[in-house]
């Protein structure tokens, strides 16, 4: 027999058909829902069994979009493809009573063809789009109004920060507060809802509120800070008479518009690291392909923190990252991927060790009460960040003589003195009610000395530059009228805070400290808000605990790690661990896969990069790349690292995935809700919908109509298909500073859809055909049948042989 | 040290409800004793009138009782505590706390979590040994053995695994924070805003419960607190309401049927009177608070489990009077089961097909009603008479049992959709879907049913015309095995043969017709139209096993058998992507 005639035979053959589409159910299977295997002979056990994702496994390290264009499913579908051609061209005569499996048949084929084009153009990502970016700019020195000096910008995202201008005419502006959703009260526009952010800040030796309209730059308006508690904000008309208080400086809301998409790293792994030289604006990607995505590579153990088994550990990979961009800043210099941790995040931990410039005590304490209650805290002597918890309670402190022990026995005291009238009285702070506005006078002198004080807070050891001081501030009511102090441990320092004034400022300015000289006010810190003050030294090693918890006096107890020391109302303290000098050691913690979350997909994952044989640095995964910290959206982090070339220079690197320029820019205009029966609880159970509006700038510049596109109602742009993908929700269950009420930025899907009118119409020829061949084709072979008996009983009284057409001989066959 | 204390609206609504506590001048806890010959207290009480009421919760207005079975699935899942039912529960929970201090109300669904709790408990206190057997058994423990010193670490350990027992923890702690009584007490979210309007959140009892209260009896926290009455709604009607809910409190704690029902029928009376523009229909809340007390009609499995036997012995022994006897079963089956669909989707407002409860039951219901129209339109005259009433029968039974059994799965409270669910491909794609689904179930019924047939001595046959044909065939009389030329009477073995024919062809044609409607919503919705999700995967691999079907079944000489065993394999797969993969294996169709 001929080849080409084996060949033909085979693909013509129903047995080889039914073949590959057993294949193909396995090979699906397999890659869509993994394996389970036993690991156990009692197979019976409920943990005798492994479930595996084969896909996953080293060898292949496949998404599933991958899997499922890889050579051997490409093969399986292809000779399927043929079988199906072959075999209906070559066995099944094109006849009405076939025309439903020809139809089948050729959907099938034409479903494929458009799979081919589909999938081999496809193009998948997701673009964030901010609502608004702030502009602020300082009018420049001497010139007419409306000339600008120096300008910035940042995202309008609560908490953003910048600074304009120098000297006496810097500026800091804050994004204090943003309401997706303001009621304009005034103007033709009254009652419509818009986007509003209230900037807080300070300059120009004032300290005031901002706000500013996205669409109605008319209405922005300062608000001025007041002494009444019930109204501590006061818009600014009515205080001055104008709505604007400092001219000079200038606020704006413009879009911020994306320029990129990022492609979907989950789809097909699309790795990249950006890189440029420090002090550049924009960063240039550099693809990364090869990189895994769901197998660790750690090459040496050392660099990370492992908290169980790692079968990555020791395995090394070698990803040259080649640049391919001809405005990389380091053309000639090929980077290369060492390393891969699917889920890391980045630890620092204290270990023996010490620096230079005295000792640094680090301890780990666990605080637990009767009832089985406990906490674990790390302190850290030198760090005024960490050496003291809840709320300064529990607190480490290093000494370097008895005499500051000593102190430490002392309670927190302030001392009023009011010479003039022979007042010099001692009060304990712990006594006093803190931060209560409804907090009792405590009279200075006397109840008719006419001099009363309450204490508004106590922060101990405060960074003040290259000092440390502590502070307690006190509002203060004297002849001379109501106002706060804030008195430091260093007296140097102290002083009154006029009405509204910013404290920084306050700090900053010279002249008259004091509104009301005539009383004097000093704070000794002692053990400050401690009611658990671990003090280490003067001796290398020592470790006593200063106990005041249920104590009028404060009592003193030598401390050995791991030994419990019982306090007042049942309450144990165990230092568990105990560096008497630490220094701070950083690297990746490998989270157990246990301890993974589920959906969080490449969201922690690392990578080690570095020159070949050069330095490594493990690098964060960013979903999205951000060129400057007022840039970065919120939930999402900017962590570039350094890495040393061998000519000497330097380069900031991160790592992400790669992203791609849009046809135009987007900007988004506003985000809208559509919520169930009760409006928007914060909960995404009341939301009905999602709707971004959007504009597209042309080439020219110009912002075309906004378009509306919402979850299930997709717009096509340029040959891109833009969907709504995710939102930007309020934080939950947190309110005062920082807290975000949402809905400040978009994420759309990006995606483009060659192909898919020719998978459809495969797909519509095939139902035909099925729905031809299972109730027509009946139909037609009844018909023929009862044809064929016709003709033979006809034929019989005639007395001759039945004749048939030839389109009745399968029907006369059966 | 740690801060432990509740947050400052917890703690104004405990203060709230101690207050109304305080001035029902019952201590709670003590509680008159029911004389030995009276009844129970929570079956003397009659909180039906309550059904009239509706709840706002997560943007939907619900009736009491379906509203208090959502919150009480939180605390004790399927579980109904001392034989109450969820609404009598909640109150008692919220009016008299303290007689659940160390009962065993709260849920753990997991079996292992359970065995690791018990085992915990009984290092601290080995007293619990039958309690915690119990526990094992049913799930329910007190929230006392949870605070044990031994099981708090265990609590805690199984907290930090994500990916085994986090989950379970978080429903711990989700029950722990619900049977709070201040919790219960803000949550009853009863009065509408006084504008009417549907997109401002209604207002607790506990905003007006103190209203026309004098300030100076209440206790010290609430002294200074001022209690208007809300905006737009008459005050008068207000005052009255808190002082009913007052009394209601007190009799309650005091145990006063008759009071409580009086009270009830007040408080019922006067909600829906306060803004009624903004109330939803007495009637639609009337009869979700009736399909939540009736167990969402799924003790329906039983009836068709008659139908199924009846139609067996009329397959098995071609008895006439069981074949009639079985028809009509499967008829009032039917009946009950249209009723339940029709009903849940008058409650609910959309046709019952966006969750694994409504996707399940309406499924079977398609498949019932397919078969009875068959049964009654073309298969009357046929030997496949019975056949396809039979697969559905046992169908709906199983999905119906399911849905009785296994309420934590198959979870019945009503909730709103997803957004990208709210599309007309929800109904197009989702419904032609699941009618493939229940399609192939009952095409594996009569398949298995061919298994059991050829295994009790059933010869080689099967159905000549296969599928649509067969029908024609078997009307006009004829038989199927090949050379048996015009047989007066089918074999059983061609009969499901061929039924197993005309379903697998139906479900084959719908099934893909379905997943190139589900292809169609992906594109504009998820922006691909295939995304090789393991749901879609699977959804083609059903596919693919009844496209092996056809072609094998043309092949083989045993045609009766392949297509047996690979129409069970088809039902097998698709069982294993509407659970395994749903429940096991996370993707896009997370919620289908």
């Amino acid at each position: 027999m001929r080849i080409d005639r084996a060949v033909l035979d085979l693909l013509s053959s129903v047995r080889f058909g039914i073949v590959l589409l057993a294949l193909l159910f396995v090979y699906m299977s397999v890659g869509s829902a993994g394996i389970v295997y036993p690991v156990h002979p009692n197979v019976f056990h409920p943990d005798a069994w492994v479930h595996a994702q084969v896909r996953q496994w080293r060898p292949f390290e496949m998404t599933e979009f991958e899997w499922f264009h890889w050579w051997p499913f490409d093969v399986l579908t292809g000779l399927l493809v043929a079988n199906l051609a072959v075999t209906t061209v070559r066995r099944i005569p094109l006849r009405a009573v076939n025309l439903g499996v020809w139809m089948i048949h050729s959907g099938i084929v034409l479903l494929v063809v458009g799979s081919v084009i589909y999938f081999g153009t496809k193009v998948e990502g997701e673009a964030p789009v901010v609502r608004r970016s702030v502009t602020v700019g300082v009018a420049a020195e001497g010139a007419g109004p409306g000339v600008l000096g120096d300008t910035a910008s940042m995202l309008a995202m609560p908490g953003s920060k910048l600074a304009v201008g120098t000297g006496a005419d810097r500026y800091d502006v804050e994004v204090q507060s943003i309401d997706p959703s303001w009621e304009l009260r005034s103007g033709d526009e009254v009652g419509t809802r818009a986007y509003s952010v209230n900037l807080l800040v300070s300059g120009g030796g004032r300290r005031f509120m901002r706000q500013v309209i996205a669409g109605y730059p008319q209405y922005t308006e300062d608000l001025v800070f007041t002494d009444d508690p019930k109204q501590p904000m006061k818009r600014a008309v009515k205080e001055t008479g104008r709505p604007i208080i400092d001219e000079r400086l200038f606020v704006a809301l413009d879009y911020a518009p994306q320029d990129s998409f990022y492609l979907k790293n989950d789809l097909v792994k699309s790795w990249a690291l950006y890189v440029r030289r420090p002090g550049d604006a924009r960063w240039v990607q550099r693809p990364i392909d090869g990189l895994p995505l769901y197998n660790d590579s750690v090459p040496e153990p050392d660099e990370v923190f492992l908290s169980g088994r790692e079968d990555g550990v020791g395995r090394w990979i070698r990803v040259p990252i080649p640049a391919v961009d001809p405005a990389d800043p380091a053309p000639g210099i090929a980077l290369e991927a060492t390393g891969y941790i699917r889920y890391a995040q980045p630890r620092a931990r204290w270990v023996a060790g010490g620096t230079d410039d005295g000792p640094n005590a680090v301890a780990t304490v666990e605080v637990a009460d009767g009832d089985g209650r406990s906490g674990r805290y790390v302190l850290v002597a030198r760090d005024p960040q960490k050496r003291a918890a809840d709320g300064g309670v529990l607190a480490l402190r290093q000494v370097s003589d008895e005499e500051q022990v000593a102190a430490f026995l002392r309670q927190p005291t302030l001392v009023f003195r009011v010479p003039g009238r022979g007042i010099d009285q001692a009060e304990a702070v712990k006594d006093a009610a803190l931060a209560d506005a409804k907090a009792p006078w405590r009279s200075i002198g006397g109840a008719d000395s006419g001099y009363a004080y309450r204490v508004s807070s106590v922060q101990d050891d405060l960074a003040m530059g290259a000092r440390e001081a502590s502070v307690a501030i006190v509002e203060l009511r004297t002849p001379a009228g109501e106002f706060t102090r804030w008195v430091f441990s260093d007296p140097s320092m102290s002083r009154d805070l006029k009405s509204g004034e910013d404290p920084m400022a306050a700090m900053r300015r010279g002249g008259e400290s004091f509104v009301d000289g005539t009383v004097e006010v000093e704070y000794l810190p002692g053990n400050g808000l401690a009611l658990a003050l671990l003090v280490a030294g003067p001796e290398p090693g020592r470790l006593r605990l200063v106990d005041s918890l249920g104590r009028s006096e404060a009592r003193i107890v030598d401390v050995a790690p791991r030994a419990p020391v019982q306090m007042a109302s049942g309450i144990r303290l165990t230092v568990t661990e105990w560096l008497p000098n630490a220094v701070q050691e950083a690297k990746p913690l490998v989270v157990p896969p246990e301890q993974r979350q589920r959906d969080a997909r490449e969201l922690f994952s690392m990578a080690r990069v570095g020159v070949p044989d050069g330095p490594q640095r493990w690098l964060q995964y960013h979903p999205y790349v951000f060129d400057r910290p007022q840039d970065v959206l919120r939930r999402y982090w900017l962590q570039p690292e350094t890495i040393d070339l061998p000519d000497g220079t330097r380069l900031e690197v991160l790592f992400s995935r790669q992203r791609r320029s849009l046809p135009e820019v987007v900007a988004l205009d506003a985000f809208e809700l559509a919520t169930h029966v009760g409006g928007f609880s914060g909960q995404s159970s009341s939301i009905r919908n999602y709707t971004s509006v959007v504009r597209f700038r042309a080439a020219d510049g110009t912002w075309g109509d906004p378009l509306r596109l919402s979850v299930n109602e997709p717009v096509e742009h340029d040959g891109l298909s833009f969907f709504q993908s995710q939102w930007d929700p309020p934080d939950e269950g947190r309110g005062g500073k920082g807290a975000s009420a949402g809905l400040n930025y978009t994420v759309l899907g990006i995606g483009n859809r060659n192909g898919v009118w020719v998978q459809l119409a495969g797909c519509v020829v095939a139902c035909t055909g099925m729905a031809y061949a299972f109730y027509v084709k009946p139909a037609i072979k009844r018909r023929n049948r009862r044809a064929v008996l016709a003709e033979i009983a006809r034929a019989k009284a005639e007395g001759r042989q039945p004749s048939f057409p030839k389109h009745l001989s399968e029907s006369v066959h059966a | 040290m740690r801060d432990s204390s509740p947050s400052p609206l917890l703690s104004t609504l405990a203060s709230l409800l101690a207050a109304v506590c305080l001035l029902a001048a019952a201590p709670a806890g003590a509680m008159p004793q029911a004389a030995p010959t009276e009844a129970p207290f929570h079956e003397r009480v009659d909180l039906r009138p309550l059904d009239r009421v509706a709840v706002f919760t997560e943007g939907r207005l619900k009736s009491f009782a379906s509203f208090a079975n959502t919150q009480m699935q939180f605390v004790s899942g399927p579980r109904l505590i001392a034989g109450q039912g969820p609404d009598f529960t909640y109150l008692d929970l919220m009016l008299v706390p303290s007689a659940y201090a160390d009962a065993d109300i709260l849920f753990v669904k997991n079996k292992g979590v359970r065995a690791r709790i018990a085992q915990a408990a009984l290092e601290a206190d080995p007293s619990l040994g039958e309690r915690m057997k119990a526990f094992e058994r049913t799930g329910l423990v007190s929230e006392r053995v949870l605070g044990l010193p031994t099981v708090r670490p265990e609590l805690q350990a199984m907290e930090g695994d994500l990916i085994r027992t986090a989950k379970e923890m978080d429903a711990i702690k989700g029950a722990l924070q619900v049977k709070e009584p201040q919790f219960l007490l803000g949550s009853l979210r009863l009065l509408p805003p006084g504008d009417g309007s549907a997109d401002r959140p209604w207002s607790s009892i506990a905003d007006i419960m103190l209203l026309g209260v004098d300030p100076a009896t209440l206790p010290g926290s609430l002294k200074d607190r001022t209690v208007e009455p809300l905006p737009g709604i008459d005050a008068a009607r207000q005052a009255a309401l808190a002082a009913d809910w007052r009394a209601f409190v007190q009799a309650w704690q005091q145990r006063d049927a008759d009071a409580v029902n009086a009270k009830v029928r007040a408080i019922a009376d006067a909600l829906p009177a306060l803004v009624p523009a903004a109330y939803p229909s007495a009637d639609r809340l009337s009869w979700e608070g009736w399909y939540f007390r009736s167990g969402n009609l799924s003790r329906a499995w039983m009836v068709f489990l008659a139908a199924t036997v009846l139609l067996l012995l009329a397959l098995v022994y071609r008895w006439p009077w069981a074949m009639k006897a079985g028809m009509v079963t499967f008829g009032i089956a039917a009946g009950i089961q249209t009723f339940a669909v029709l009903l849940r989707w008058y409650i609910s407002g959309r046709w019952p097909n966006s969750n694994m409860f409504e996707a399940v039951t309406t499924a079977a219901w398609m498949g019932t009603a397919l078969a009875l129209v068959a049964e009654l339109w073309f298969l009357r005259r046929t030997a496949m008479r019975g056949v396809v009433a039979l697969g559905a029968a046992v169908t709906s039974m199983v999905a119906l049992m399911a849905a009785y059994l296994l309420p934590v799965q198959l979870n019945p409270n009503i909730s709103n959709m997803m957004p990208v669910l709210h599309d007309v491909w929800l109904y197009i794609h989702t419904n032609v879907i699941i009618f493939s689904y229940a399609l192939i179930f009952m095409a594996a019924v009569s398949a298995a049913a061919y298994l059991a047939w050829r295994a009790t001595g059933g010869g080689l046959a099967y159905a000549r015309v296969g599928g649509a044909g067969a029908v024609a065939e078997f009307a006009a009389g004829a038989g199927g095995t090949p050379g048996a030329g015009q047989a007066p009477r089918a074999s059983a073995g061609e009969v499901l043969d061929g039924v197993t024919m005309l379903l697998t062809e139906v479900s084959f044609v719908m099934l893909w017709a379905g997943i190139v409607m589900g292809a169609i919503w992906a594109d504009h919705s998820w922006g691909r139209p295939w995304g090789w999700d393991p749901k879609e995967v699977f959804a083609l691999n059903t596919f693919v096993i009844f496209a092996l079907l056809i072609h094998v079944r043309w092949k083989v000489r045993d045609k009766g058998l392949w297509t047996a065993v690979l129409a069970v394999a088809g039902a097998a797969v698709m069982l294993f992507n509407w659970i395994v993969i749903n429940f096991v294996i996370s993707g896009l169709h997370s919620y289908a």
